[in-house]
């Protein structure tokens, strides 16, 4: 980046910063809310983008590792009492790696729509256990927990008000987006866009692409966890809905809206996503997916490049 | 100590194809009812540039592909630096000296020049690194600006690779190759689809680096062949058909008769 582009997205980068941390002061509390969902719905697109976008693996298996992260963490929060935010965390982010770890065993040595197919039956078969293992996780009715407070062991604790969750939640937001970026511009996230411009000729200058692969599931599985363990504390219930792979669906549909490989724009699709969604069905009722889809196929074929790759190319122009 | 010596010498005597750099052992392709590869026996010394040249379909690109893990051969074995490498996958036989460029261009075209000699000079050091910016890392982009001066496009650095014309590509694929500090450089019709003056630059350039590498180089044209190489190799329906100097080979009747005179 030239010295003024980084000017600019440093600006742009603190001007929407400020932004969300205002938000919760002059929004009411439906719009509130809905903007920390779009905020987490955005991490788990974003950490789906390490796939899709940089290294050209396109997973349906994140609504699995995001369900193990909420499921993780309402293990942590039912088991332990007084509930704890830190043993959430972990719980959550251990479940949704160890399910990565295995996802990505035995996903990475397939290629393009076999990739995809075995993450879609991997994440359907955390479905089926999940449904069907009624006295663990509560099966179909899922199961609900209270919220920990907001602690440091020994250090404070602080009840989580409604604007304290959304600062939490932002806060965790933009600390992974920055981590990601930073992977992303790394010699490993180098080795990634590697292997989706040219994956043989990658493997033939040295690098084990296979293991390079799983890493990347592993990441990106990692971080789809911590978005399910900021949704667990938002709505406090496990359900498993969010397992299913309609889930999957939704965030590569946010990335391809978004504009692949650039970390921000999925967050940007969730957001033009969910909004679509809460607009259209307050006119249309449920119908309103007719409508959202019709909106989707046309994005795909005018803005190949998603909504962030029009929003550069008119700013360049 | 001098018994020790002895000994040493003794059993450099008794193997004298472990001092070659690679060899083949009856290497053999197939693929269905096609035999690509037919025994092949072959050994090129550190240092060597050795010609192979062959009509179309002699198996020149399949043994490469052979050499260089892409193609695991249906029996025989390859040595490699004292190393059996027989079946080993393309990244390890990368990471142990053998690079090679392609006879269709096989580079990243969506990246810059720069970016596709450092993704391979990044090969050998801090692939791992997931939380220091690539640009840190100075010894890599030396690396990778010293594979570009070699092959002449060092000028070129920021260009979409993709950009470049048809020749420069062609160097770009030995630049990637060479990004990898390999000891074996496999060299698969470098000047293919070139001009008369590009060809010429472009054998300079291999001139060049082969001061510092052990070279194996399929090519058509013959004036290169023999003014390039110390020794060619012949492969004719996947066998070795004759083996010599640039002198011996232009006066083999079977050669003549099978290669040169078309
Ligand atoms: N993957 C493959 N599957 C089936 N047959 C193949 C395959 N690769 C090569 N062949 C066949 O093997 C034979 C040797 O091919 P190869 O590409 O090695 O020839 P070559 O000497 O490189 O020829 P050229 O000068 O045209 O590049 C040819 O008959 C070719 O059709
Ligand atoms: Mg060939």
């Amino acid at each position: 980046m030239s010295r003024r582009r980084t000017t600019v997205y440093w600006t742009g980068f603190c001007v929407i910063l400020a932004l969300l941390i205002m938000a919760p002061l002059v929004l009411p509390e439906f719009w509130r809310r809905f903007l920390t969902e779009i905020l987490i719905w955005g991490l788990l697109a974003m950490s789906s983008d390490i796939l899709i976008g940089y290294t050209g693996m396109v997973s349906f298996g994140h609504s699995a590792f995001f369900g193990l992260g909420i499921y993780g963490a309402a293990a942590a929060l039912l088991s332990v009492s007084p509930p704890s935010l830190l043993l959430a965390l972990l719980s959550g982010l251990v479940a949704a790696a160890a399910a990565a770890a295995f996802v990505a065993y035995f996903s990475t040595r397939l290629r393009d729509i076999y990739f995809a197919i075995t993450t879609l039956i991997f994440s359907q078969i955390f479905y089926v256990i999940i449904f069907t293992w009624t006295e663990v996780t509560g099966g179909e009715n899922g199961l609900t927990f209270s919220r920990p407070p907001l602690a440091i062991p020994g250090l404070f604790s602080l009840r989580f008000a409604p604007n304290t969750l959304h600062w939490f939640v932002l806060a965790v937001v933009v600390l992974s987006y920055l981590l990601l970026r930073r992977i992303t511009q790394s010699p490993f996230g180098m080795v990634l866009q590697s292997i989706r411009e040219n994956e043989a000729r990658t493997r033939a200058v040295g690098y084990p692409v296979e293991r390079y692969k799983m890493v990347a599931v592993m990441l990106s599985g990692l971080f789809a966890g911590l978005a399910g363990v900021l949704y667990a504390l938002q709505n406090q219930f496990a359900a498993p809905d969010f397992v299913f792979f309609l889930v999957s669906g939704e965030v590569v549909i946010f990335n391809v809206i978004g504009g692949i490989g650039t970390l921000v724009g999925p967050i940007v699709g969730a957001a033009f996503f969910l909004l679509l969604r809460e607009g259209l069905s307050r006119f249309f009722t449920e119908y309103y997916l007719i409508f959202v889809g019709l909106i989707f196929i046309a994005m795909v074929i005018f803005l190949p490049q998603g909504l962030l790759g029009f929003a550069r190319r008119w700013l360049n122009h | 100590m001098s018994a020790a010596l002895g000994l040493e010498r003794i059993g450099a005597e008794s193997m004298p194809r472990a001092a070659s750099l690679l060899s083949t052992e009856d290497l053999t392709v197939r693929f269905g009812g096609l035999t690509a590869l037919n025994r092949v026996n072959f050994a090129v010394e550190h240092g060597e540039v050795r010609a192979i040249i062959g009509p179309n379909g002699a198996g020149k690109s399949t043994f490469f592909n052979c050499l260089t893990g892409v193609l695991r051969p249906s029996s025989g074995h390859i040595r490699f630096d004292g190393e059996d490498i027989t079946g080993a996958s393309p990244d390890r036989i990368s990471r142990k000296g053998i690079a090679r460029s392609y006879q269709i261009t096989n580079i990243l075209p969506n990246a810059t020049t720069l970016e596709n000699t450092r993704i391979a000079a990044q090969s050998r050091r801090h692939g791992w690194s997931l939380l220091t910016h690539h640009r840190a890392y100075r010894d890599i982009i030396e690396k990778a600006e010293e594979a570009l001066e070699a092959v002449g496009l060092r000028g070129k650095a920021g260009e979409l690779a993709a950009n470049l014309s048809h020749g420069e590509q062609r160097n770009l694929e030995i630049g990637i190759a060479l990004a990898t500090e390999p000891q074996l450089l496999c060299l698969d019709e470098p000047t293919a689809g070139m001009s008369a003056a590009e060809t010429h630059d472009t054998m300079e350039l291999v001139r060049r680096i082969a001061k510092n590498l052990t070279i194996l180089i399929v090519e058509h044209d013959m004036q290169v062949v023999m003014e390039l190489a110390q020794r060619i190799t012949v492969l004719h329906y996947g066998e070795i058909l004759a083996e010599g100097t640039p002198s011996e080979i232009q006066q083999n009747p079977r050669v003549l008769e099978v290669y040169l005179k078309t």
